[in-house]
């Protein structure tokens, strides 16, 4: 495996406009990508590697077998196996996307930093600090790329606050919002999200999301962490299925982070952003849909037509240059390792460097 | 008609809300009328004099002269800092009902003064925001049940532009934690706050569990926005059955011209619907308990974001540990 990020990134464009001429891609020359683990989440990156003209699906693994045989078949019999390290020994893998359950990904990241291949990870990047320092240093000492998909970076309305900050418009941000609530999604009882030993707890599941965008937006790591959680839809959750996270920044600079899944109705989907800079605001407002649907399901937002995030995400993989690397995904786990001390202790939790 | 008497022209910094919001209040409602104008301080008398003339009645140089000339059972306190709790403690032990502009107090300890030295009569505490049309209507299906028991609100309460105040969590503090009050009437009971610049985050814990969160404070002029008025004012009540969100600055009506907006709120301005709630406590009609209350557990919250501030952990509002 010894083909260059950066070459692969001038064979093409892969602007927005032009997404809708790829084609799935059979060059075997394209850069090759063994998805690792079948679940939802596989579904978006597999989507993403069918309309790329620089990367293809060489195979799938799963260690569950009837899973592994369905996602085959549901992608034109591509090969599947239950054997991670079978799998990395394919010929024409150069990379692996990991979408396991969170606590499986410190492991499986080392093995394909000793297969010698790169990776793009759903996010956690690991479960722990340790964890996830021992994976960024094993990438590093190797040479390869670590994505950590942060994916929440290259949707359209962060890049759009980001554009705005970077402007200058607004001068320093002071305060920021960023919210992110929604209702159940987990399934039942036996949902691995719901066991902290799987998942890590929400916080490391879903609250990096927002722990990542407010720290890219500000352009600074936070001192401190004060987290408040909550039980909402069952007293006995072994997570919690609300957080609110507040963290301080050095210069007097505070974000507020909510992140739900305990939303009533359960078809709730609010995503509210408001920066308060030190010369103006940027906000986006949870009402702000310039598209509404009456309809027998009540009023519901039509969303515009949009870039896949999915897909600027493995460019930019494939660039050699993540949206998030090994640095992102690490400071995200230990934020969010801080904010579950916070939640523990009812205390804010100072960060280190 | 019940008379009036305006004390006191003063407030945080340079403020006059005396002159600015209540004289023009009063003279407006049908059930008042301003009988005399009086002085706390020697910072008052030239905003006292030109009210005085404004509305045509009596200057005094001093409260105590004024009270026991002036024939008005209600005093409108708006004195600056200084002599602000003094001028509370005279108007109510001389046995007249109070319309008290915020902050009530600098500190909890001289409300809890003030409360007890009112015995007898009303004390109405200027959170004209909790009378805010959009406020009333969330109160009400609230406690209706509309969304279920409320578990958390989260609340943005800025203000852009106007004259910066030194301590603006004590200026504008005190309006979206009586408002988280008037929805949920759920006492908070530990505070931890956290400085941005001007502005504060302040997350709440109430009782049976509840959270809130708030940001507060004044920004730099924003365009669209008048100078000293809210940029954003909203609150998000999420229950176990729905969720309420609540804008104060969309307006029921806008009036557009070539010269600007006109904007209005329907069916009453916050103070009228405050001055509506004063008369009613001032005839019997209704005790003056909830807002008092409320005042005396806002000057609590507002003790414990200080000492947070300080010394950053969260502090109980009992003054205990959290």
């Amino acid at each position: 495996m010894e083909r260059c990020f950066a070459e692969l990134a001038e064979r093409t464009s892969s602007t927005d406009a032009e997404l809708a001429e790829r084609t799935p891609n059979t060059d075997a020359n394209a850069f090759g990508v063994v998805i690792v683990g079948t679940g939802m989440i596989a579904g978006l990156h597999i989507a993403a590697l069918r309309s790329s003209t620089r990367a293809r699906l060489v195979g799938l693994v799963d260690t569950d077998p009837a899973r592994a045989a369905a996602a085959s078949l549901a992608n034109g019999g591509v090969r599947a196996t239950t054997d991670l390290a079978e799998a990395l020994a394919w010929p024409g893998v150069d990379g692996a996307i990991v979408c396991t359950p969170n606590g499986s990904h410190g492991a499986i990241a080392m093995a394909v930093a000793a297969a010698g291949k790169h990776l793009m990870i759903e996010k956690p990047l690991a479960t722990s600090t340790a964890e996830a320092t021992a994976v960024v240093d094993a990438f590093r000492e190797r040479g390869l790329v670590l994505a950590t998909a942060h994916t929440h970076r290259v949707y359209d309305y962060s890049m759009a606050v980001k554009a705005a900050l970077d402007s200058g418009q607004v001068g320093e941000p002071q305060v920021i919002r960023a919210t992110l609530l929604g209702g159940w999604i987990w399934g039942d009882w036996n949902a691995w999200v719901l066991d902290p030993a799987r998942s890590g707890g929400h916080q490391l599941h879903n609250g990096v999301h927002l722990l990542d965008l407010v720290t890219w937006w500000m352009g600074a790591t936070p001192d401190s962490v004060y987290a408040r959680g909550r039980r909402q839809t069952a007293t006995e959750l072994p997570i919690y299925d609300y957080l609110e996270m507040v963290l301080r920044f050095p210069g007097d600079r505070v974000a507020v982070c909510e992140m739900s899944r305990a939303h009533r109705p359960s078809t709730t989907g609010h995503r509210d952003v408001l920066v308060i800079g030190t010369e103006g605001t940027v906000a986006l407002p949870w009402d702000a849909e310039p598209s509404l649907v009456f309809g027998e399901q009540g009023v519901t937002a039509l969303p515009p037509v949009s870039g896949s995030a999915f897909t600027r995400q493995l460019d930019a993989w494939l660039d050699g240059t993540p949206v998030a690397g090994g640095a992102e995904g690490l400071a995200a786990v230990a934020m969010a390792e801080a904010a579950e001390q916070s939640m523990a202790s009812g205390q804010p939790v100072e960060l280190t460097s | 008609m019940i008379n009036v008497l305006l004390a006191g022209f003063g407030g945080l910094g340079d403020q006059d809300h005396q002159t600015a919001m209540y004289l023009p209040a009063f003279t407006a409602h049908p059930a008042f009328r301003i009988a005399g104008v009086a002085a706390t301080h020697p910072a008052d008398e030239p905003r006292a004099l030109a009210a005085a003339e404004s509305a045509g009645v009596p200057y005094h140089a001093d409260l105590a002269t004024a009270l026991s000339t002036v024939d008005a059972p209600v005093v409108s306190v708006a004195a600056p800092a200084q002599t602000r709790t003094d001028a509370l403690l005279t108007a109510v032990r001389a046995g007249r009902h109070v319309l008290a502009d915020k902050p009530f107090t600098p500190t909890r300890a001289e409300a809890e003064q003030v409360v007890a030295a009112a015995e007898g009569t009303g004390i109405v505490v200027a959170q004209h925001h909790r009378y805010h049309p959009m406020v009333t209507a969330g109160v009400a299906a609230l406690r209706g049940g509309t969304v279920g028991l409320p578990w958390n609100v989260q609340v943005d309460f800025v203000v852009a532009g106007g004259h910066p105040c030194q301590d603006e969590l004590l200026n504008f503090g005190g309006y979206p934690v009586d408002v988280v009050a008037a929805l949920t009437n759920l006492p908070v009971l530990r505070v931890h706050a956290t400085a941005a610049g001007p502005l504060t985050v302040l997350a709440l814990g109430h009782e049976h569990g509840m959270t809130s969160t708030i940001v507060v404070g004044r920004t730099a002029p924003r365009a669209g926005v008048p100078e000293g008025r809210l940029a954003h004012h909203r609150y998000r009540v999420s229950g176990s059955h729905g969720v309420l969100v609540l804008d104060a600055t969309k307006p029921a009506v806008t009036v557009s011209t070539a010269s600007g907006l006109d904007r209005q709120w329907l069916p009453v301005d916050t103070l009228t619907g405050l001055l509506d709630d004063l008369h009613a406590v001032v005839t019997g009609a209704k005790p003056a308990g909830p807002t008092l209350d409320d005042a005396l557990r806002t000057a609590a919250v507002l003790d414990a974001a200080r000492r947070s501030l300080t010394e950053g952990v969260p502090v109980a509002t009992d003054g205990g540990t959290a």
